[in-house]
């Protein structure tokens, strides 16, 4: 009997600590029904909230202690999960207290279902994570802080090289007519002097280019098939004069396995390895630099590959072998009097081969040479490569090289289009979206051919081929601008500008391949009947009318995408990125269009019909061309005949819409 | 019909195609989830109708690729997707039951080819959120903004903090792996655009131009979408029903199916016999 009567006392004991437990958790707990309306809560929770319990049970619902989005958050998104899981974890809240201070909460949510005459409930656990939640901010803030610094730094670093570029390279440019004219032993030796540390000033300042694109993130690994022979028989060449000249005897050893033909980004490749072999040269006195390139390992669709350049030059001290992957510093003080350079040759490299999720090693001892080495992993290039191969064969007696073509436009759609042609053609190319870039991109490759947009902004097509037409680059690469003005009005600036040639805006895209087939030496009638008989073919596919049968006829006056199709070789997702550009370029115009007619600005109408030349080519909305035409013929006629005026500008607008409501149906 | 288009449809829009009956029945779903919202819902027409779900581009398991920002702003896009997949389908006669921000979706649709639509029917339906001189749409203008600000500042945690829920499944293993880690999955980027284009639309003048005969289904308490909205609905669409739901909140077809399910089929059958 009093045993009976302990036990029970022990189990009411018991339940006073869990009722005691529930109360004065170190967490809020709460209970609340499917309208959300609370039915119980523990002393933590109303503590925290500095509400009565009494002024919540029954009266108030959970969500109305939330601000307004976190209502509508639990509305749409954290009811529903509840009733579809029958739970939600630790899902952040910002709860409203009765002084309308904020506590900064995690929700854990259970669903009770409901039992005999007892409803549905839910039970929630609620964190309090206002500390975690002042750290984040304040992380937050501090890593968008630092990210807002550093992209401040790298912009006026990328401003500053250029503004320096500019007159600098006025400065070389009369340092070296200063040469050619006769003068003394002593102002022979000045001039010199001149040109060498201009030169000196130059790479450092095309260095410092490079670094901040690298740091700004604005360089991308390319995918594209290359030679990777040809690339190191180039390097070699390249640095054989300079190794001749300090008597360094220069090897390349390339292990038989490697293949020849690789996926990849050439063009970095070449620049991490001119860094390193330009290094060893330059740090070596006597003795040899050697480049090899050994297989690591092969894989079934690719192989990684060990690069190292040797030298038996200076060395480097142990305690600065860190530092000189820093940027702006070299081995000492000393080295940098001694044997110049910017020291941020190694920092642009290691950056580059980070891109390709590797990194540059280095082991050295003094007086006696250094190693720099890298690994990297690309993907074999393999059963393409045979029609490449036969291309190639077939052309090598006519001195076929692989042309290299720059395209430059600020016109997302035009590159892309330019890009997709370039492609089907088998052909290099690199893109730029500006004259900068154009410029940039110059200097750390060779182009065969630059197609050039005349029309930019900030630097147009005249200034950039002029700024390339500055540079001494090993090859000199023929100039081709496409621009949507007359021909006869640029012919004089084109020749002042260096400006080989010239392709009408919209060109056809055989008109394209004609300009580089003659500045290519292509076996040109066979390259050319290929071309069109792959057109047939794309034509013929595109006949079928797979999508004629719904437009409705008033649309297909206004616009078809007839040429996309045949452009995106009936994949339809090329079909899809040429209609969505197109539909983003299209909505863009038209709030351009309506801007210049508010303002009766011809030239913003002109650029406007400029830039949209080749949007409205391809998907042929002739109609729309004509109207944007002649809204410019009215606008410039004195005086305006504003009827006709307000017709053609309605009439555009409807042409817009019209295209626009196409595009999106399509 | 070209299969190739509907083929592209299915994948595009994650249609499924149920039932066993010859009418269509279209299930659109609300903002901030998917298809997934009427599993307790459409399984009680199965018999009767033909069952069309599918997610709205950028929502569940739609085709992302197909999103843009700029063809998304306002939406009419969504409603022109409906007419595609109806289209596209060869479906007719649809009875079209949409969500939230989905029953404007198909009164857009519906004005636009009313051809297509049999019946609308409505839950918790708002043409306007937020309130304007004489027009209550439950939000001031400021709530909207601090909405938006949220979704911007992403203090709601749309990816971060639902992620572990959605995908940590483990102690209702029931679900079964398809729906475990699709629940409501939605870009962040969309979702934030749809929550613009949804909150700040207007679609007040559009209700005078339904002639599709519809049920507005109003839950008793709903913040997102008061009784007042549901009332302006009701009277501004001519040949329009209304009922007053029990359920609160705004998912009934989530937390009061049963009752959601009855009067949709209440609705149904009376128009059948008339």
């Amino acid at each position: 009997m009093s045993k009976d009567n302990e036990s029970k006392r022990f189990d009411r004991g018991r339940l006073r600590a869990a009722l005691e437990l529930y109360d004065n958790s170190p967490c809020g707990s709460i209970s609340f029904q499917d309208d959300g309306l609370i039915t119980d809560l523990n002393s933590t929770l109303s503590n925290w909230l500095g509400y009565d319990k009494k002024e919540l049970i029954h009266i108030r619902t959970l969500p109305s202690l939330f601000k307004i989005g976190g209502q509508i958050f639990f509305e749409t998104h954290f009811f529903p999960l509840i009733k579809m899981q029958g739970f939600i974890k630790e899902v952040y809240f910002d709860i409203v207290r009765k002084d309308k201070s904020i506590l900064h909460c995690l929700i854990n949510v259970r669903e009770i279902q409901a039992t005999g005459n007892q409803p549905t409930n839910y039970q929630g656990t609620i964190l309090d994570i206002s500390d975690r939640w002042q750290y984040e901010a304040e992380i937050l803030k501090a890593k968008r802080k630092a990210e807002a610094d550093s992209k401040a730094k790298a912009d006026f670093l990328a401003t500053i090289s250029h503004e320096i570029r500019t007159p600098l390279n006025s400065i070389l440019g009369i340092g070296n007519l200063l040469h050619q004219t006769p003068l003394n032993e002593n102002q022979k030796e000045y001039a010199r002097l001149l040109l060498h540390s201009s030169e000196h000033l130059l790479s450092l300042v095309n260095n410092l280019l490079d670094l901040s694109k690298i740091e700004a993130n604005k360089i991308q690994l390319e995918q594209k098939p290359f030679n990777l022979y040809d690339l190191a028989d180039v390097l070699k060449h390249t640095f054989s004069v300079k190794a001749q000249q300090k008597s360094i005897d220069l090897h390349l050893n390339l292990d038989e396995r490697v293949p020849q033909n690789l996926l990849g980004d050439p063009v970095k490749l070449k620049q991490v390895l001119t860094n390193l072999v330009g290094n060893a040269i330059k740090f070596t006195k006597e003795g040899h630099v050697s480049i090899s390139i050994t297989l690591v390992k092969e894989y079934k669709k690719s192989v990684l590959l060990l690069f190292e350049v040797t030298d038996t030059g200076i060395g480097i001290p142990e305690e600065k072998l860190e530092a000189i992957f820093h940027e702006f510093s070299q081995a000492s003080y000393d080295v940098s009097v001694e044997f110049g350079g910017t020291g941020l040759g190694l920092t642009i490299s290691k950056k580059i081969l980070e891109l390709h999720k590797s990194n540059l090693n280095v082991s050295s001892s003094l007086n006696s040479g250094s190693t720099f080495s890298f690994n990297i992993r690309y993907k074999k290039y393999g059963r393409e490569l045979d029609e490449e191969e036969k291309v190639s064969a077939a052309s090598r007696s006519d001195n076929f090289k692989n042309i290299n073509v720059l395209v430059v436009d600020d016109n997302p759609d035009n590159i892309f289009i330019a890009a997709q042609y370039l492609e089907q053609w088998n052909i290099n190319y690199m893109t730029a979206d500006s004259g900068y870039s154009a410029i940039s991109l110059c200097e750390t490759t060779d182009f065969d051919v630059i197609l050039l947009d005349l029309q930019m902004p900030k630097m147009n097509g005249y200034e950039t081929a002029q700024e390339i037409r500055k540079r001494k680059t090993e090859k000199k690469p023929t100039i081709v601008a496409f621009s949507a003005s007359a021909k006869g009005e640029v012919q004089q600036q084109l020749l002042k500008a260096g400006i080989d040639d010239y392709l009408p805006k919209p060109f056809q895209p055989q008109h394209l391949y004609e300009t580089l087939v003659k500045y290519q030496n292509i076996d040109e009638p066979k390259q050319l009947s290929n071309i069109s008989d792959q057109e047939k073919l794309v034509e013929n596919k595109s006949k079928k009318p797979k999508f004629k049968s719904k437009k409705k006829p008033a649309v297909s006056a206004s616009f078809s995408l007839t040429r996309y199709k045949k452009m995106a070789k009936n994949k339809p997702e090329y079909l899809r990125k040429f209609r969505l550009s197109t539909l983003d370029a299209l909505i863009s115009y038209q709030k351009d269009f309506k801007k210049a007619i508010k303002k009766r600005d011809i030239e913003q109408l002109s650029n406007l019909i400029h830039t949209s030349t080749m949007s409205l080519y391809y998907i042929q909305a002739d109609n729309l061309s004509e109207l944007l035409k002649e809204c410019r013929t009215l606008l410039r006629s004195t005086p305006i005949n504003e009827q006709s005026l307000s017709t053609s500008i309605e009439e555009c607008n409807e042409e817009f819409k019209k295209i626009i409501e196409g595009l999106k149906k399509e | 019909m070209n299969n190739s288009l509907s083929a592209e449809i299915f994948k595009k829009f994650n249609v499924k195609v149920l039932g066993e009956g010859i009418q269509p029945m279209m299930f659109a779903h609300g903002y901030g989830c998917d298809q997934n919202m009427w599993r307790f819902v459409y399984p009680h027409f199965e018999k009767q109708y033909k069952i069309i779900l599918f997610d709205y581009i950028g929502g569940g398991k739609s085709d992302i690729d197909s999103y843009s920002k700029e063809k998304y702003s306002s939406l009419q896009a969504y409603a022109d997707d409906v007419i595609s997949i109806c289209t596209g389908l060869n479906l007719t006669n649809v009875i079209f039951v949409g969500h939230s921000v989905s029953a404007m979706i198909g009164v857009l649709a519906s004005n636009k080819k009313p051809s297509l639509f049999s019946h609308l029917i409505m839950i918790g339906p708002s043409p306007r959120y937020i309130n304007d001189s004489e027009y209550i749409g439950g939000f001031e203008n400021e709530a909207i903004e601090e909405l938006m600000e949220a979704l911007d500042s992403n203090y709601l945690g749309w990816s971060a903090s639902m992620a572990p829920v959605i995908m940590g499944n483990s102690d209702r293993p029931e679900l079964g792996d398809e729906l475990t880690n699709s629940f409501c999955q939605t870009d962040p980027e969309v979702a934030k655009n749809f929550a613009r284009v949804t909150f700040l639309s207007d679609n007040r003048e559009d209700l005078q131009n339904v002639i599709t005969p519809t049920l507005v289904l109003q839950c008793s308490q709903d913040v997102i979408a008061p009784v007042v909205v549901g009332d302006y609905v009701a009277k501004n669409i001519k040949n329009s029903e209304y009922k007053l739901l029990n359920a609160t909140g705004h998912c009934p077809n989530l937390s009061a199916p049963e009752e959601t399910v009855s009067a949709i089929q209440e609705y149904l059958q009376k128009k059948e016999h008339v």
